[in-house]
């Protein structure tokens, strides 16, 4: 690495004034790099250097570092402090010397250099917070598997034991510990002297500092250790730390590992494993064919819900069930059931109706139903009327920016509750930054090839390797999870064909880019602006990674307000209309790869119908209607069934229209089965005729039927001839027969049988009801437990209200006899720490979370966090209150008995 | 991309059959997809891990069977359908029963992970003994079909590589003077030989007793031959004797009424799976000679405790023959796993066309209930409904009508319900043949048959299988075993056999309309439709008027 541009001023002392030496466009690449920075403004450099130290910061900014600048700073906490580059190199190189780090090391020093981890000019020095992060201790075993240095080491131990130790490794005595360390350090480093002293160790004794070479650099010792393990300790080669466990000095490792502070370095990303190449115009076809099943899919599950979908559950989402019921209907498994339903939410095809009626029209339509409902929204049929192309466009460009994941669903989060489909905490942020990099890899791949999957991830791997706020699943974390599903979720959607990316999926990536550099501001230029939208995407990413373990969503918004809004505003709209032209371009590259619509199917006789294609909506629309879709793909099958048939017939078509429709769109002939089914079931459709009536009006005599029908007085009735003999009216009965009356006939009225109805008062009777239960007098007799509560409760409350009392002191409010007095909550807490240091038991008014106030006696062991841990007389157990709970506080005085 | 296939995501391949690739395509996919329905214009295959695997027992791999697809295609192939296809074949032959010189019969695997996840299985683990060292395991030769029946359960198939013993030896020829099998007949039988052991699936007339005697001549050694019943066996017989050097003596018959053991022996299905006293008796059978070949005929009828018998003989070669592989109980693994993989397989149309199988008219006649029997219907209880409108008195009219339109030609007249048929007998003054005829009588009555000296014949179900009656050109339906499928297909055939004169043939279904009797025929037709043979439907008063 060549020394800093500012050698010429003065070596800086602290991260500060090495921030004040450097240039404007390194500080912009730092908080562009580390947008956190900027959350408030800092008002000075002191200030940025101080926040840049901050532990949530720094853990923030490893997170961000690839595998190989990972392993530098790593080793720049192992080494001493401040190293030189040379010491640095060697760590990672090793003695022997590495080319390809010696090649990409300056790369990674100037990385973490930019984004202030690390400072100084010539002599490396890694921030405080990173090295205390990073540095091996017992606690934390550092990634190198490297131990304590000699002088951590030895920390506890005697002069002259120190002195011993010299003096076995042949080294002169010195005066005082410190130049001991010094020696032993000195040896321990010098290549020679050192191969020299293990020339001499016993065989086992190499062998057992073998086992601790590459860590953990801990090993466990009996009281009485063998000779061989006493020739190590003797020398100062294993450290004793407590009792029974000792440990590899670092130095002394290090030298055995030939200077390297990692068994393995990765200074170069992996390379993507090609699995297959294929023929890019393939690729591009299968993904086109893919496309449309996709837009198909999405179609298919919006017509399934088409007249309500799934009720919404009230936590939100859609439940276990109606996922399994649309995967089901789908045919898919229900993961990918998950990932189309969240598909089209994205794309805001489909919502909840808020529990409202859809406007149909009619003005009664907006009444509020009790429960909600998914439906699709009108953004929707805008959909349809799309081209199939546009229709993809559209989805994949909700696809790679939602931010919610369909991977995980029926999965459980930080609180073990079940994640659903369309439900709450599916947001991750670090999803589209995931899906563009995925694609980014694949687009770096020629044209054609297919990666294996594992290398994707290993890659990505290299890329972030330190997990941030670890997830919940131990297996893999939210990164790896993220780009196993994006991998998934391309094929699915036919961004990828065959594994590799596609035309339009390349054209996607790039439109998005574009995009996302016309959102982040006006002034920047694109490349830049590019680096930031990913930079800010990735601040995204962890701020996520961290919410969604902790799941708090609410902290994810915090980072995101990086931006000045100012400029947001005037961004998204340009992003806006990027977007659109991103999806009219992605449009124009897929639709020629998408077959024609048909305007035919070709009938068979045994009721089936092939539509060899897609069809045109209006035919598609009607033979859905007509007949069963029994297999979809590039092809559909219908049947025809006499339930589809009276399907299309209750729709309203007559059995002729069906006939012109089938002849019409048949490259053959109808077959006559076909011709003969629709026929047998028109003959037989609306021979029955059912219609709703209130009551009805019955006379044997039709003419006098005619006049009741005649007079205008019936109007009100509404009465409607069915038969000569009878009348059927939407008025009630009771209704009807006065209305008869008051016409002057003299209706009787009818039961079911057709009896005639005698009128008297009848008397009104409850639906049927059990005799209430017997109440016993006074309480179940009391079982054992509860006597044995009930005489503890007496006796606590008896030992708190005859304890003799200090008097109250003269500010507390006056307290009613028997009752603790009221006390502020300042002079709570000072009473609590002092009865904790003295171990007195006091006495409290205490109101419990459902507001019932009662007085305990506890002795406080523990006061912290708003809470006081104290013996519970009462209860006679330990138990824990909060402070602000406690009404008032009293000691007891001490000769209580 | 403008092939004639379309493959869809639901594993079904449509296939266009006016394209000029079909013939090409149709080839190139039958080993590996069943087809499911040749209706007229697009014929459906699917892909089923018992057919993928099928293809790979033929030595057909993975890549053959994605390259057909793809070329074929007229749309991108599905890359999930792909992947899938390549794992389930990836799955056959995994493992492998094989031979070992020194501990018998092992089951090997080229792939330690399955062999380990197989083992932990409890189904697994009685039928194996001692691990020989990481990659095989021995398996107790007398668990040899059950563990092939459970490792495909498990979904890995193995290879059975072990070898057949060769049995008795016992000199059979065809003889060929003035006949010689048909080319597609030594197709199958050479495609069964070199198998090893499987099924050969051709329809109904197409001469399944000679692929029989076409296998046995090449085994040369004693046979076992199953058949449905008794009628079935004197076929089988008299077959046997006219078309190989095997005279009546060498063939013994072992059934109800006989139990000869012979170097052939035919035994129908009725004898061995009877039980007295909890245990077969027949059994012995099996082990009654060291036979080289066993034949199963209807397959797909073949009953539960003939396949657990079957298990046992897995080191005999086995051939299944059969007119269709649907079974109504869904055994279609069992027969993979103990008789063997397909190993031939004609479709229906195609031997039509070669020539060999009698075109077919197909009618269905619609009858209309009378109003008084509409009533009957409707108030009749759940169980009886069916059979109420299956003997439906103006079904009696209609087929008076049919037979006499076709009076002079053979006719079979066919039904479920024996009031039904007897009465229909005496009003067409026909035998009728049922459960209580005697064999003797049958087959008396069926050589008068066959020599016209009688020309309509009233049949229940007893004649659905396997009974010869060459010269009936017109089958008269008029009930059935409910929606049954393939007794529908059986009953075709009955006048499926060519003609001497090219006569076409006539099947009628006299169906009652607006019943469940017309469900159940739209059921039964299914599988004909499915196979190209479209009925027509005919009004019943259109019949009794003309």
């Amino acid at each position: 690495m060549t020394t800093e541009s500012t050698a010429g001023a003065a070596v800086p002392r602290t991260l500060a004034e090495e921030l004040r030496q450097r240039d404007d466009v390194s500080l912009a690449t730092l908080l562009r790099a580390r947008p956190d920075l900027l959350n408030p403004v800092p008002s000075d450099l002191t200030q940025l250097a101080t926040r840049a130290g901050t532990r949530a910061s720094v853990l923030r900014a490893l997170g961000r570092l690839d595998a190989f600048a990972l392993q530098a700073a790593e080793a720049l906490a192992v080494a001493p402090e401040p190293a030189s580059y040379e010491t640095l190199r060697a760590l990672l190189a090793g003695d022997d010397g590495d080319p390809a780090v010696d090649a990409a090391l300056p790369g990674a020093v100037g990385a973490l250099r930019a984004q202030a981890l690390v400072w100084g000019g010539e002599r490396l020095r890694l921030v405080r917070t990173a090295r205390e992060l990073l540095a091996p201790s017992p606690q934390h075993p550092s990634p190198t598997g490297l131990g304590p240095t000699v002088a951590e080491a030895t920390s506890g131990m005697s002069p002259t034991r120190l002195q011993q130790l010299l003096d076995a490794a042949g080294l002169p005595s010195t005066h005082d510990p410190v130049s001991a360390v010094a020696a032993l350090t000195g040896l321990f480093t010098d290549r020679t002297r050192m191969s020299a002293l293990l020339d001499e160790a016993p065989m086992d004794a190499l062998t057992v500092l073998g086992r601790l070479i590459w860590g953990p650099p801990y090993g466990q010792v009996t009281a009485d250790p063998a000779s061989h393990l006493r020739w190590l300790l003797d020398r100062g080669l294993l450290v004793p730390t407590s009792p029974g466990t000792v440990v590899l000095p670092r130095e002394a490792a290090l030298h055995l590992r030939a200077g390297r502070a990692h068994r393995t370095t990765c200074p170069l990303p992996p390379e993507p494993v090609i699995a297959a190449e294929h023929r890019p115009d393939g690729v591009d076809a299968t993904a086109a064919g893919q496309a449309s099943l996709a837009v198909g899919m999405v179609e298919e599950l919006l017509k399934e819900w088409h007249e309500g979908g799934p009720a919404v559950l009230r936590a939100g989402g859609l439940s276990v069930r109606d996922l399994k019921r649309t995967a089901v209907a789908l045919d898919v498994p229900e993961p990918m059931a998950a990932f189309w339903v969240e598909l089209a939410y994205a794309a805001g095809l489909l919502a909840s109706d808020g529990g409202y009626e859809g406007a149909h029209g009619d003005g009664e339509s907006t009444g509020r139903r009790a429960e909600e409902r998914y439906a699709a929204t009108p953004a929707y049929d805008d959909w349809l009327e799309l081209s199939p192309a546009a229709r993809w466009a559209r989805l994949a460009t909700a696809w790679l920016t939602a931010t919610r994941t369909a991977g995980l669903v029926g999965g459980r989060d930080g609180k073990d509750r079940v994640l659903s489909a369309l439900g709450p905490h599916l947001d991750r942020s670090a999803a589209p930054e995931v899906r563009r990099r995925v694609l980014g890899l694949l687009a770096a791949l020629p044209e054609g090839a297919a990666p294996t999957p594992d290398s994707v991830l290993e890659l990505l791997r290299w890329e972030r390797p330190l997990r941030v706020g670890t997830t919940t699943d131990p297996g893999e974390d939210l990164r790896a999870r993220l780009a196993r599903w994006t991998l998934d979720e391309t094929e699915l959607l036919g961004v990828t064909g065959r594994g590799a990316l596609s035309a339009q999926g390349r054209a996607l990536l790039a439109g998005s880019a574009e995009s996302g550099s016309a959102a982040a501001a006006g002034s920047v230029t694109p490349a830049e602006a590019l680096a930031a939208a990913e930079a800010s995407a990735a601040a995204k990413a962890l701020a996520a990674a961290e919410a969604g373990a902790a799941g708090e969503a609410g902290a994810a918004g915090a980072a995101t307000e990086a931006v000045p809004s100012a400029a947001e505003a005037a961004g998204s709209q340009a992003a806006e209309a990027a977007g659109s032209q991103l999806e009219a371009r992605l449009a124009a590259l897929l639709a020629p790869l998408l077959p024609e619509p048909l305007d035919h199917v070709l009938l068979q006789a045994d009721l089936t119908a092939v539509a060899p294609g897609p069809l045109e909506r209006p035919l598609a629309e009607t033979l859905g209607v007509l007949a069963d879709v029994e297999s979809k793909g590039g092809a559909t099958v219908y049947r025809f069934t006499p339930g589809s048939v009276r399907r299309a017939l209750d729709a309203g078509r007559s059995a002729s229209d069906l006939h012109t429709f089938l002849a019409e769109h048949s490259r053959t002939p109808v077959p006559q089965p076909l011709s003969y089914l629709i026929d047998d079931v028109a003959r037989r459709h609306g021979h029955l005729r059912i219609g709703t009536a209130s009551a009805y009006v019955r006379c044997d005599d039709d003419s006098v039927l005619a006049e009741i029908l005649a007079d205008k007085r019936a109007a009100a009735l509404r009465l409607r001839r069915l038969a000569p003999t009878v009348l059927a009216a939407q008025a009630d009965p009771a209704a009807l027969l006065g209305g008869l009356r008051a016409m002057g006939f003299a209706p009787a009225a009818e039961t079911a049988e057709g009896d005639v109805l005698i009128a008297r008062a009848h008397a009104h009777r409850t639906p049927p009801r059990t005799a209430p239960t017997p109440v016993p007098e006074g309480p179940p007799a009391p079982n054992d437990a509860l006597l044995g509560a009930a005489v503890r409760a007496i006796r606590a409350g008896d030992m708190a209200s005859t304890a003799p009392k200090r008097p109250a002191p003269a500010a507390a409010t006056p307290a009613a006899p028997g009752e603790p007095p009221r006390t502020t909550s300042a002079e709570t807490l000072a009473t609590m720490q002092a009865a904790v240091m003295t171990g007195e038991t006091l006495w409290i008014g205490y109101v419990n979370a459902d507001g019932a106030a009662s007085q305990r006696v506890i002795a406080p062991v523990r006061v912290e966090g708003g809470f006081v841990t104290a013996f519970d007389h009462t209860a006679d157990e330990v138990r824990t209150y909060p402070l602000h709970r406690i009404t008032g506080v009293a000691e007891l005085a001490e000769d209580a008995d | 991309m403008n092939g004639p296939l379309i493959v869809q995501s639901d594993k079904t391949l449509l296939l266009e059959v006016d394209h000029e690739r079909a013939d090409a395509c149709r080839r190139a996919i039958a080993p590996f997809a069943e087809l499911e329905r040749a209706p007229e214009h697009i014929h459906t295959y699917r892909l089923t891990p018992l057919g993928l695997w099928n293809a790979r027992a033929a030595g057909h791999d993975a890549e053959q069977v994605v390259d057909a697809l793809v070329d074929f295609s007229r749309y991108p192939v599905p890359h999930a359908l792909l992947v899938d296809i390549a794992e389930t074949m990836d799955r056959y032959g995994r493992l492998t029963l094989s031979k070992h010189p020194a501990h018998g019969l092992v089951l090997t695997t080229t792939d330690r992970p399955v062999l380990e996840e197989v083992l932990k299985s409890k189904r697994v683990a009685p039928l194996v003994g001692e691990r020989i060292d990481a990659d095989s395991v021995i398996v107790h030769p007398s668990e040899r079909g059950q563990i092939k029946q459970t490792l495909l359960k498990l979904g890995w198939p193995a290879e059975d590589l072990a070898g057949y013993v060769d049995g008795e030896a016992h000199a059979i020829e065809l003889a060929e003077d003035g006949w010689a099998l048909r080319p597609y007949q030594n197709q199958a039988v050479e495609n069964f030989w070199h198998g090893g052991s499987g099924v050969v699936v051709l329809p109904c007339g197409a001469g399944k007793t000679l692929v029989g005697a076409g296998a046995m001549a090449q085994a040369k050694a004693t046979t076992l031959i199953l058949v449905t019943n008794t009628v079935s066996a004197r076929q089988w017989k008299h077959e046997l004797v006219k078309r190989t050097s095997l005279t009546e003596d060498e063939i013994g018959e072992y059934s109800g009424t006989k139990k000869e053991i012979r170097p052939v022996t035919i035994a129908t299905y009725q004898v061995l799976t009877t039980k007295r006293k909890g245990v077969y008796p027949h059994l012995e059978l099996f082990d009654s000679r060291d036979w080289g070949l066993i034949v199963y005929d209807e397959v797909h009828l073949l009953p539960a405790p003939v396949f657990k018998f079957t298990a046992d003989l897995q080191a005999r070669r086995r051939l299944g023959l059969t007119a269709t592989l649907v079974r109504e109980d869904g055994r279609e693994s069992d027969v993979f796993s103990l008789i063997g993989p397909k190993r031939f397989d004609a479709p229906w149309k195609e031997i039509e066309a070669q020539g060999y199988i009698a075109p077919a008219d197909c009618v269905e006649v619609r009858v209309n209930l009378t109003d008084s029997e509409r009533l009957a219907y409707a108030t009749a209880e759940a169980e009886e409904k069916y059979r109420f409108c299956a003997t439906t008195a103006t079904k009696r009219k209609v087929t008076e009508a049919l037979v006499r339109k076709h009076a002079g030609e053979q006719t079979l007249v066919i039904g479920q319900y024996i009031d039904q048929l007897d009465e229909l007998g005496e009003h067409l003054n026909a035998p009728v043949i049922k459960g209580e005829t005697t064999n003797a009588v049958r087959e008396k009555l069926f050589d008068s048959f066959r020599e016209g000296e009688i020309s309509v014949l009233v049949v229940s179900k007893v004649a659905n299988f396997s009974i010869d009656l060459p010269e009936a050109t017109v089958a008269i339906q008029v009930s059935g075993t409910f929606g049954s499928r393939q007794e529908e297909a059986q009953r075709l055939g009955r006048v499926l056999r060519p003609k001497a004169d090219g006569h076409e043939a006539r099947f009628y279904s006299v169906v009652a309309r607006d019943t469940i009797d017309q469900d159940f025929a739209a059921h039964r037709q299914r599988f004909l439709a499915e196979q190209g043979y479209a009925y027509r439907i005919a009004d019943a008063d259109d019949i009794l008027a003309g």
